[in-house]
């Protein structure tokens, strides 16, 4: 089947979902007003069959992220040669408006491990991440966004701050970000620094995308807090007050509510999206206000 | 081995082929092949998900982790399979079949 | 200070090994060792694998129960963990593992069940083709059809069984109450998905040396032979009828 060649669709400055294929009917069925959607790539890795036909409908209608879950970016064993000619296919057979990875490992010798495992933030971590997104950029041809993580550990071996971090992989290799704000207050909670502090030293105009989502409270050795990333819940008030800050900073950014585990019916979700328009249309107006102000 | 066998003449093919093709009197017709286009095929859950949020894959996140549990018994629907080698029991297994 | 690649060495080592003490240098932001904070991953790579496991096997799921597939499946994962980061493709392998899992020995058509589920699965993300039509047989001359021979449909999958486990299989497909099964007759199972929908079909005897023959791309005529050979009550007529109205072949080719 030679797929018809999509035209680009930019991801808009709106609220998007993570397609799920429980919400596949409701989606060509209602056709609903949202502005794009993110898959995880490893999702659409095999040959053919019902998931591609779901996906080519799907973005003949909508605008459409590709994020990756598998590449191992911050593994120390070199990328996976063959799992980026596939992300590279899949980005040229459904021309995905944004691709992103995350700054975390999966891999180590042979053994994959479906998890984002974190790395020690040090001047060899930050070299081989760098040389990782320069191959990933070079290899699929566009530039990459890449997500701070949510961690529940830290190294000995770390010598610099997460930020310092990003911004050297930036820095070193013109890549943009995807800021999770979820990530933020979950890291910033279990490493137990300052979230409003960590925001505002974000270099935010490298910023692509953001992510929302919800966590589940845990405890750590000690009996205290520890927030754990599950995707599982609707985005918290306090996630959702430090997005706010995050879009008064950016302006109006792509937005994705990321719901993958006890995925809940359609509606539910497209009102979780609702919530995060609810902050995006006052600054797109601002922003359009702004582009008029220029112009007069 | 066909060599030796010849167990099928070529008019026996021919006429099986001829008897399969029969049963096709009716081509499929060009509005059921549309209609077949349309249809996206059951959808079944991503793989890959966990990875971006584990805790409820996990179900909790302390360590639900035993080395060995097994000392459990298939106890789904083959006990009510009620197959001839009875109904699945385990403890010391030796295969009996 | 470790390398990069020893850290991490360290730390996928002690989360396959839940008796590991966390890797040195891992710690909480205290800078001590945090032993139930490392759980965190360890649970989350052991779970998400297991679940990937689980989803691709409902039916075993359902035959042994949760707690025992739980078991297992945490069992294989730890001694087959992927090596691709594509998980559809993971599990490929747990028949074989169900076969020497001596906790399921006492359900000797467990495996036969998996692999019916797992070729599903292969099935379900193959390669989208056309099937050959139906009377696409019609334009070939007859002088030509016994050397004539088939590319078969990339979905196609072929599970054999010395047990009932196609009839399990689909008692187990659906949340429908199940009923008492002779698990003692061998069925063969052609898993097919000419278009959208995953179609499964019980082969007639014989059928299965027929289309792995022409899977090997022997001829019309030899393939016949080797079917027939196989099994005394092979009817060609029917197969060729049955694997055309399944979709199972792709074109024909002429030697």
């Amino acid at each position: 089947m030679t797929a018809a060649a999509f035209a680009p669709m930019p991801i808009p400055p709106r609220a998007g979902v993570g397609l799920k294929p429980e919400h596949y009917a409701a989606i060509l069925d209602t056709a609903p007003d949202i502005g794009w959607f993110e898959i995880h790539a490893e999702n659409y890795m095999g040959a053919g069959g019902p998931p591609h036909r779901y996906l080519t409908a799907i973005r003949d209608r909508y605008p459409l992220s590709l994020h990756g879950v598998g590449l191992s970016i911050g593994a120390a064993r070199p990328l996976d040669k063959d799992h980026l000619r596939r992300l590279r296919a899949l980005n040229e057979r459904y021309q995905p408006g944004l691709f992103s990875e995350h700054l975390a490992w999966s891999s180590h010798d042979t053994v994959f491990m479906s998890d984002l495992l974190p790395v020690p933030y040090n001047e060899e971590t930050l070299a081989r991440v760098a040389d990782h997104v320069d191959e990933v950029q070079e290899t699929m041809g566009r530039r990459m966004l890449l997500e701070n993580p949510s961690t529940y550990v830290a190294f000995e071996a770390s010598t610099m701050s997460e930020i310092e971090f990003l911004k050297g992989v930036v820095r070193r290799t013109g890549c943009g970000l995807l800021l999770d704000v979820n990530n933020i207050h979950v890291s910033a909670t279990n490493q137990r620094y300052d979230a409003v502090d960590y925001l505002d030293a974000f270099p935010i105009e490298h910023v692509g995308e953001i992510h929302l989502a919800g966590y589940a409270p845990e405890t750590d050795d000690n009996g205290d807090p520890l927030l754990i990333d599950a995707h599982d819940r609707p985005i918290d008030p306090l996630v959702l007050r430090l997005y706010e800050r995050a879009i008064a900073r950016a302006g109006a950014v792509p937005t994705l509510v990321e719901w993958d585990n006890d995925v809940p019916d359609w509606p539910t979700l497209f009102a979780e999206a609702e919530r995060v328009e609810h902050v995006l249309r006052p600054a797109r107006r601002r922003s359009e206000e702004r582009s008029l102000a220029v112009a007069v | 081995m066909s060599q030796t066998m010849k167990t099928l003449t070529m008019s026996a093919l021919i006429g099986a082929v001829g008897a399969a093709m029969a049963t096709f009197a009716v081509p499929a017709s060009a509005a059921e092949e549309a209609a077949m286009e349309k249809c996206y095929g059951v959808s079944l859950k991503g793989q890959n998900d966990c990875a971006a949020g584990a805790h409820s894959c996990a179900g909790t996140s302390t360590v639900d982790y035993q080395g060995d549990s097994f000392k459990l018994v298939p106890a789904g629907t083959c006990t009510s399979m009620e197959t001839p080698l009875g109904p699945g029991s385990l403890t010391p297994i030796e295969r009996g079949a | 200070m470790p390398s990069l690649s020893e850290v991490q060495a360290a730390f996928s080592a002690a989360i396959f090994d839940p008796a590991a003490a966390p890797p040195r240098g891992v710690v909480g932001p205290d800078r001590r060792p945090a032993p139930r904070r490392f759980g965190v991953y360890r649970n989350n790579v052991v779970s998400a694998l297991g679940n990937a496991i689980a989803g691709s096997f409902p039916a075993v799921r359902r035959i042994v129960g949760e707690d025992f597939f739980r078991a297992m499946a945490r069992a294989y994962v730890l001694a087959e963990p992927p090596i691709s980061p594509v998980l559809l493709d993971y599990g490929t392998t747990f028949p074989d593992f169900i076969a020497g899992f001596a906790p399921a020995a006492s359900l000797p058509y467990l495996h036969d069940v998996a692999r019916i589920e797992r070729l599903w699965r292969e099935s379900y993300h193959a390669e989208e083709a056309p099937a050959l039509a139906p009377d696409a047989l019609a334009s070939v001359p007859e002088d030509e059809l016994p050397r004539i021979a088939f590319s078969l449909h990339p979905s196609l999958r072929l599970a054999r069984s010395r047990y009932a486990a196609l009839t399990v299989w689909r008692m187990n497909a659906t949340d429908e109450p199940v009923t008492p099964v002779d698990i003692s007759a061998a069925e063969d199972a052609l898993i097919v998905r000419p278009g959208a929908e995953v179609e499964v079909r019980k082969v007639p005897p014989g059928g299965a040396a027929f289309v792995t023959a022409l899977a090997a791309g022997e001829t019309l005529l030899a393939a016949a032979e080797t079917a027939q050979a196989a099994d005394a009550r092979f009817d060609l007529a029917g197969n060729i009828a049955g694997l055309l109205a399944a979709g199972a072949l792709r074109d024909i080719r002429r030697a």
